[in-house]
C-alpha cells in the first residue's frame, strides 16, 4: 500500500514537472545581425532593442504563458554567412521564428531559407524592394522596416522643395544603394519635371576612399545631392568631404537617406559633422511632437542601454519583436501558417505610433524621421532641428 | 575631355591616398624583405594605431595640438605590441614552414580583431583633424586640404628616411646582410635576432603611425584592419615585396589608378586596380622593382 501511494506520487510528481517543463518551454527566435565590422554600428543596438521587449514581454508572462529566448548570431555583414547561421538556427537550436539580417544583401538571401523551412521570418530593418516584390514574396516573409520606395520618394518630395534643379546622387553600389536612388530619381522627375541628374556616383560599398568621386561630383557643379551612404560607409565620406569643401559648394543642399542624421552618425562625429545638411533617422531620443508612449520608450531604452542619449536603431528590433509576438497572441499558437495569416493587416501600438503589416505586400508602414541637422549647446553632437515624423502611407505603392 | 583642375584634383587625391597607404605597405614589406614573414596581422596594427590615438586623445582631453602626441603614442604603442609579439611569439616560429608563419599572423588577425572589439566595442569612432592642418588652400582651381598636403609630404619623407637607415647606418648594412644570408651574419657574432627584433618593431611602429594618421580622414570601425591589408597586399605584389621604391611606386600606380579609374569606368574602379595587379604577376611575378626569390 505504502509503495503504490510512493509510486502515485512519483509519477504525478513526475507528471507535473513535465507540465511544468511544457509550460515553461520558451518560444524561440532567431536574432540573425551583424554583430562584427562596419554594421555593427547598427547591428549592435537593433540587437538591444529586440533583447529590451523580450525582456518586457517575459516580465508580463511571455506569451501563450511561454517566455521568448531569443538567440543571436553574428552575420558578420555577409549574405553568406546570414544564410549559413539561420539554417544552423533552424536545423540546430530549433528555432520557431527568424527575426532579423541587416543588410539588402542578407535579407533576400535569407528569405528562401524561411519559405523552404516554412519558418516565419520578419525583416527588421532591410529595405530593399525586391525583399517583398511580387515575384519573391512568400507567405512567411514580412518586413517591418522602411523600403527602399518609401525613403527615396520622401527624400524626394523634400528635395522638389528646395529652389534648385541640378541634382547629383552618391551611393553605395550594391541592392540598397541602387534601389532606393532609383525610388529617389523617378520620384523626384515624376514631382519636379524641370530636374535635371547632372552625375551619379557608385563607390562601391565599404568604399575608404571617397576624394576621387567628391571630386568627380563637383566637377559637374550639383546645386543638391542626394546620398545613401550609411553607418561608417557616411562618417568617412563626410570627414574627406568637408576639407574638400563638398558641403559648401553646394550650399548644404545635401540629403543622406541611409540614417545619415542618426544619432550614432552625429555622435561619432562630433565637431566634424557636417551640419546643416539634411538626413533621416528611424528614431530620435528627444520627440516633441512624440506620443507618451515614445517617451516612456527612450526612458526604459535609457536605463536598458545605460546611455544618457540612447541610440536609433533598437526601435528597429523592437517593432519587429513586436509583431512577431503580436501575431503569435493573436494566432494563439506558434504554428508557422497560422502565425502568418494572423500577421497579415495586423496593426500594433508601437512607441513611434500605431503600425499595420499590409496583407498585400507584407509590409508594415514604417516611415522615418527627417530634418535639417543643426548644432544645438545641449548636445556634443549635431541633432535634427524641427524633427517631422513623416507619414510613408502616400509613398507607397 | 575634363577640365585640367579637375584633373589636377583626382591626381592630388590619388597622391593622398598612396602616401597613406604607403606608409603602411613599408612596414609589412619592410618586414618581409628581412625576416621573411607575411604578416597578415600588419592590417590589425593599423588597426590598433587607429584605436589608440583615439583613446590617447580621450586620455590627454581636448586639447588642440595633442593630435601629434596621440599619433606619436599610438605608433609607439603599436610598436612596443609588436616587439612583444616578434620576440615571445613569433620568434618560435623562424625555423617552421611558411605556412605556419602565415597561419600565426593570421590567427592573430582574429585575435586582435576581438581584442580591440572588447576594448572600443563595435561602435565608429572618430578623431577631428589638428587645428594647425584643419583649413585648406586653393591650387590651379582645387582645394587641397592642408592635412592632405602634410601626408603627402610626409610620405617621400618616411621613404628617405629609411633609405638613409638601410644604406646609411651600421644597423642597416647588417640587416641588408640578414638579408642576404642570416646564417652566415649569425656566425659572425652579430645578434640577428635583436636585428629582427628591431625590423619588426620599425614595421609596427610604420603601422602604428599610418593608423593614427588617418583617424582624422576615415572613421574607426572594426573591419578596418582586413580593408587595408587587402589594399596593402596589392601595393607590395605591384612593388615588388621588399624593396623599398617598389612600395612607393606601387602605392603611388594605386593611388593614381583608383583616383583616374572611376573616369573610365565610374563603378568599376577597383576592378583596374586588380586587373593591374594580374598583368603585373603574370609578367613579372616578382613585382615591378622587387627581385625574384632566390630559394
Amino acid at each position: 500500500m505504502k509503495r503504490r501511494i510512493f509510486l502515485v506520487a512519483a509519477s504525478s510528481f513526475a507528471m507535473a514537472v513535465s507540465f511544468g517543463a511544457m509550460a515553461a518551454d520558451p518560444i524561440k527566435v532567431g536574432f540573425p545581425m551583424i554583430l562584427s565590422g562596419p554594421g555593427a554600428l547598427f547591428g549592435e543596438p537593433a540587437l538591444k532593442g529586440a533583447q529590451m521587449y523580450v525582456e518586457e514581454v517575459n516580465a508580463k508572462g511571455g506569451v501563450l504563458g511561454r517566455k521568448i529566448q531569443l538567440i543571436s548570431r553574428d552575420t558578420k555583414g555577409n549574405a553568406d554567412e546570414a544564410v549559413r547561421v539561420v539554417r544552423e538556427l533552424i536545423l540546430r537550436e530549433d528555432v520557431n521564428f527568424i527575426v532579423g539580417t541587416l543588410t539588402s544583401a542578407e535579407g533576400p538571401a535569407v528569405s528562401p531559407i524561411a519559405k523552404e523551412n516554412k519558418i516565419v521570418f520578419v525583416a527588421p530593418i532591410t529595405k530593399t524592394d525586391q525583399l517583398t516584390a511580387p515575384a519573391n514574396l512568400h507567405p512567411y516573409v514580412f518586413r517591418s522596416a522602411s523600403t527602399t520606395t518609401i525613403e527615396g520618394r520622401t527624400a524626394a518630395e523634400i528635395v522638389a522643395k528646395w529652389p534648385v534643379t541640378r541634382i547629383a546622387t552618391i551611393s553605395p553600389d550594391y541592392a540598397y544603394g541602387q534601389d532606393v536612388t532609383k525610388a529617389f530619381v523617378e520620384h523626384l522627375k515624376k514631382i519636379k519635371p524641370s530636374v535635371e541628374i547632372v552625375d551619379q556616383q557608385w563607390p562601391k560599398l565599404g568604399e575608404a576612399d571617397y576624394t576621387p568621386f567628391i571630386n568627380a561630383q563637383l566637377a559637374k557643379r550639383p546645386e543638391a545631392v542626394f546620398s545613401s551612404l550609411w553607418g561608417g560607409h557616411f562618417v568617412t565620406f563626410a570627414k574627406q568631404a568637408k576639407p574638400l569643401n563638398y558641403f559648401q559648394a553646394i550650399n548644404n543642399n545635401f540629403i543622406g537617406a541611409g540614417e545619415a542624421a542618426s544619432i550614432e552618425s552625429t555622435k561619432s562625429m562630433g565637431a566634424d559633422y557636417p551640419v546643416g545638411i539634411w538626413g533621416n533617422s528611424y528614431d530620435v531620443f528627444d520627440w516633441p511632437d512624440g506620443p507618451q508612449s515614445h517617451k516612456d520608450y527612450i526612458a526604459r531604452l535609457k536605463k536598458f542601454t545605460n546611455e544618457e542619449h540612447p541610440s536609433s536603431w533598437p526601435i528597429t528590433g523592437y517593432i519587429a519583436m513586436q509583431f512577431l509576438t503580436a501575431a503569435i497572441a493573436k494566432a494563439g499558437s506558434i504554428d508557422s501558417d497560422k502565425v502568418s495569416a494572423a500577421m497579415k493587416d495586423i496593426s500594433v501600438d508601437t512607441p513611434l505610433g500605431k503600425m499595420t503589416m499590409r496583407a498585400k505586400d507584407h509590409q508594415a508602414n514604417h516611415g522615418q524621421f527627417w530634418g535639417k541637422t543643426k548644432r544645438d549647446p545641449k548636445y556634443p553632437f549635431a541633432v535634427i532641428e524641427n524633427v517631422t515624423r513623416i507619414d510613408p502611407a502616400p509613398f507607397m505603392d | 575631355m575634363p577640365e585640367p583642375a579637375f584633373l589636377f584634383g583626382q591626381f592630388v587625391g590619388g597622391l593622398t591616398a598612396a602616401m597613406f597607404l604607403f606608409m603602411i605597405a613599408a612596414g609589412l614589406s619592410l618586414i618581409f624583405g628581412v625576416l621573411r614573414i607575411l604578416n597578415f596581422a600588419h592590417g590589425s596594427f593599423y588597426m590598433f594605431g587607429a584605436y589608440l590615438a583615439w583613446q590617447f586623445m580621450r586620455w590627454l582631453g581636448p586639447g588642440t595640438e595633442y593630435f601629434w602626441l596621440a599619433a606619436l603614442g599610438a605608433a609607439t604603442g603599436v610598436a612596443m605590441i609588436g616587439v612583444a609579439i616578434e620576440r615571445l611569439l613569433l620568434c618560435r616560429l623562424y625555423r617552421r614552414e611558411e605556412l605556419y608563419q602565415l597561419l600565426f599572423t593570421y590567427g592573430f588577425v582574429l585575435i586582435l580583431a576581438d581584442i580591440a572589439k572588447i576594448v572600443w566595442g563595435t561602435q565608429q569612432l572618430s578623431v577631428s583633424r589638428p587645428p594647425s592642418l584643419s583649413g585648406s588652400f586653393e591650387i590651379f582651381g582645387t582645394t587641397v586640404p592642408h592635412y592632405n598636403l602634410f601626408i603627402i609630404l610626409l610620405g617621400p619623407s618616411i621613404a628617405l628616411a629609411l633609405w638613409l637607415l638601410m644604406h646609411r647606418t651600421g644597423v642597416g648594412r647588417l640587416i641588408r646582410a640578414a638579408v642576404l644570408d642570416r646564417e652566415m651574419l649569425g656566425a659572425l657574432g652579430a645578434n640577428v635576432g635583436g636585428l629582427y627584433t628591431i625590423m619588426f618593431g620599425v614595421g609596427s611602429f610604420l603601422a602604428g603611425l599610418g593608423g593614427a594618421l588617418v583617424t582624422p580622414v576615415k572613421s574607426i570601425i572594426p573591419g578596418m584592419d582586413v580593408e587595408v591589408i587587402v589594399e596593402v597586399f596589392i601595393i607590395v605584389v605591384i612593388g615588388g615585396l621588399g624593396s623599398l621604391w617598389g612600395t612607393f611606386l606601387g602605392a603611388f600606380v594605386f593611388g593614381q589608378v583608383l583616383a583616374f579609374g572611376i573616369l573610365i569606368m565610374p563603378r568599376f574602379s577597383i576592378f583596374s586596380v586588380f586587373a593591374l595587379m594580374a598583368i603585373i604577376l603574370i609578367w613579372r611575378p616578382w613585382g615591378l622593382l622587387g627581385r625574384p626569390l632566390s630559394r
